[in-house]
Formats: C-alpha cells, sequence, structure tokens
C-alpha cells in the first residue's frame, strides 16, 4: 500500500509539472491537439499508479515525451500557419448578416438549439440581434452584436472616464501580501493604519483589504461586515 | 523567462535520451551476461554424467548472484513480469543440481537462453516492437 501511496505522490507531482510545463490554458481554451495530449496524460497517470508490477518511469517516460512533443507541436503551429490550422482548425463564420450559415452548421455538427444556447450564453436571445457569430478554433463561440443592440461605450457618449485599474490585495486571511504592498507603494504602517481607522482593529483579524489606485478600499474582519472606504490617492501603480 | 523555458523542455529532452540510452545497455549487458554464464556452464557439462560438483554449484550460484544485481537495477526500466521467468528457471537450476537431473538441467539451461534471446528482441527499440 505505502509504494501506491509513495507512487501516486510521484505521479501526482510529475502530471503537475507537466501541465504547469504546458501553459495555463483552461481545458475550454485548449486546441484540439492539446485536449488530445490531455487526455492522454490523464490515463498514462494512472497505470503505474495502480499496478506496481510496472515501473514508475513508464508512466514518466511517456508523460514527458508528451511535453517535448506538445512544446515542438506549439512552436511548429506558431512557424506555419497551414499547419497550425491544419492541428487547431479554423475560426467558421457560423452566423453573418445574412442570417445562419447552414453550410457551416452542418459542418460543424451543430444544432439550432446549440446555437440559441451559446447566444443565451452571450446574452443574445434572439439572431435578429447578432451580426456576426464566429465558433473559433478552441469551440467557443465569439459574438459580435448588430449596432443597435451592442452595449453603450464610453466612446458611444463621449465620456473620458478614468482609466480603471485591478484592485491590489494587501492583507488575505490576516497576512500581509507584501509583493501587492510593494506594488502599491505603502508600508505595513500605513496599512495598519487604515484598519485601525476604518474597523479599529489588527492586520491579523482582516479577512480581506484590497485598494484601487484612486484610494477606494473594502476591508472585512474576518467576524465582521465588509465595507468600502476612500483613502488618499496611490502614487504610480 | 523564456530561455529557462527553452532550458526546461531541453533538460527533458536530454533525459529521454539518457534514460533510452541507459536502458538499452543495462538490458542487453544483463541479458548477454546471463546468456554468457549459461554457455558457459553448458560446455562445462556437456561431458559429465553428473552435476554433483562444486564447480557446477559455484557457476549457478554466480549466475543467480550477476542476475538478482542486475534485475534488481532492470527493474526501475522494464516491468518485473517481463523477467520473472528468468528467474524462476535459475532458481530450478539449484533444484536440478540437488537431484542431480541433468536433463532437466539442460533443458532449463536451454530455456534461460531462449528467455533470454526473446528479451533482448522485445526489450530493444525496433520496428516490429514499436508497430
Amino acid at each position: 500500500m505505502l509504494t501506491i501511496i509513495v507512487r501516486s505522490i510521484l505521479i501526482y507531482c510529475i502530471v503537475l509539472l507537466v501541465f504547469r510545463l504546458m501553459g495555463k490554458r483552461q481545458i475550454g481554451q485548449m486546441q484540439p491537439f492539446e485536449l488530445v495530449l490531455t487526455l492522454i496524460i490523464a490515463d498514462l497517470a494512472t497505470i503505474p499508479m495502480a499496478d506496481i508490477s510496472i515501473p514508475v518511469l513508464h508512466g514518466i517516460i511517456p508523460l514527458l515525451t508528451l511535453v517535448v512533443l506538445h512544446f515542438v507541436l506549439t512552436i511548429i503551429t506558431r512557424l506555419s500557419i497551414k499547419l497550425s490550422s491544419f492541428l487547431s482548425g479554423k475560426p467558421v463564420i457560423l452566423i453573418n448578416p445574412k442570417g445562419i450559415d447552414y453550410k457551416a452548421m452542418k459542418k460543424l455538427n451543430m444544432t439550432i438549439d446549440d446555437i440559441f444556447a451559446c447566444l443565451r450564453d452571450k446574452g443574445y436571445f434572439s439572431v435578429a440581434q447578432v451580426q456576426y457569430a464566429i465558433v473559433e478554433t478552441s469551440g467557443k463561440i465569439s459574438v459580435m452584436p448588430k449596432a443597435e443592440f451592442a452595449p453603450a461605450t464610453c466612446q458611444d457618449l463621449d465620456l473620458k472616464p478614468d482609466e480603471s485599474f485591478v484592485p491590489i490585495t494587501l492583507v488575505c486571511e490576516g497576512k500581509i501580501l507584501k509583493d501587492n504592498m510593494a506594488l502599491a507603494r505603502l508600508q505595513e504602517t500605513e496599512v495598519a493604519e487604515i484598519v485601525k481607522k476604518e474597523m479599529n482593529s489588527k492586520i491579523k483579524d482582516v479577512l480581506v483589504l484590497t485598494i484601487e489606485k484612486s484610494g477606494r478600499g473594502y476591508i472585512q474582519l474576518k467576524k465582521d461586515k465588509g465595507k468600502s472606504f476612500q483613502t488618499k490617492r496611490l502614487g504610480s501603480v | 523567462m523564456k530561455v529557462f523555458h527553452y532550458i526546461n523542455f531541453l533538460i527533458i529532452f536530454l533525459f529521454l535520451i539518457a534514460i533510452c540510452i541507459v536502458e538499452e545497455m543495462l538490458v542487453s549487458s544483463a541479458l548477454e551476461n546471463v546468456q554468457n554464464y549459461c554457455f558457459e556452464i553448458e560446455n562445462y557439462i556437456s561431458d559429465k554424467q553428473s552435476l554433483k560438483e562444486n564447480q557446477i554449484v559455484l557457476m549457478v550460484d554466480n549466475l543467480e548472484f550477476d542476475w538478482t544485481k542486475d534485475e534488481s537495477k532492470l527493474c526501475y526500466l522494464v516491468n518485473h513480469i517481463s523477467i520473472k521467468e528468468l528467474s524462476y528457471e535459475i532458481s530450478h537450476l539449484k533444484a536440478y543440481i540437488s537431484n542431480d537431473d541433468i536433463v532437466e538441467f539442460k533443458a532449463a539451461l536451454d530455456a534461460i537462453v531462449m528467455y533470454c534471446h526473446s528479451y533482448l528482441h522485445f526489450m530493444g527499440a525496433n520496428v516490429h516492437n514499436i508497430l
């Protein structure tokens, strides 16, 4: 039993390493060749885990071979457009200004219900609202609405808002995130002051504390409700 | 960072090549070693009528010792089940010596040589194995 446990841990670490080396794409964003590799890897990993007569190297070697193969295929797809479209396919226009392309629909083996489901997922409940719908090589559908159904942008309204920035998390479950502190150009004492001023508490009691460039922040204690606050604007982030 | 990414793949690639070479060398040296022992024993007993000789016992012991040593290394690289028959046959040799059964002893030696030959065939990288 101990052998199986140790083997499982070892193979888990190797598979984790393999996926880290392969990149950060999610299942839905995978190209066909990446999906094939993922399925094979999942199957390969289980064989030496359960059968102790098989050397663990018999599981690791194919995994590493697939990593190298994936790396080579990625390079080839970058270098050759033709091979890239052969391996990953091409995006297909499913809906154009004339309506649904029946030929494309059949080629993709999709039904009208599938198309409607995808459109609803994107927030459009009628084909009449859609100018173009494109099935990407990953299988996802990108939708471009007709101009009258497109959401209004600041440009349309002639507005010039401030650039928005991702809020920086400074404290997470009572722990200060030092990298983010450096990013926000704040000192620990300044954060402690904010916590004391806003919640009359200490950093160790904070569940989460985030701050934006504008100085607007959000703080919540582990045993209390959260609240927004405004402090001085941050330096260049 | 990109350089590290390439280096990672290069390391894996070199590791794969190294494993292939090590496997090829270990497997062929271990099996050829067993074959050589068998030929040596066969030559020695060719004109003998009895197995009750210290020299034969010593030769079989050496064969067993070397194979056990090599087998433990091979276990990292090949399936245990693929090589277990060889261990069985080598252990049978000792039983045949104590029974002084020269016919079965020679048959076991032939079987070991045959197993080595077939293992050398299916463990190496060749078109038959790949396909």
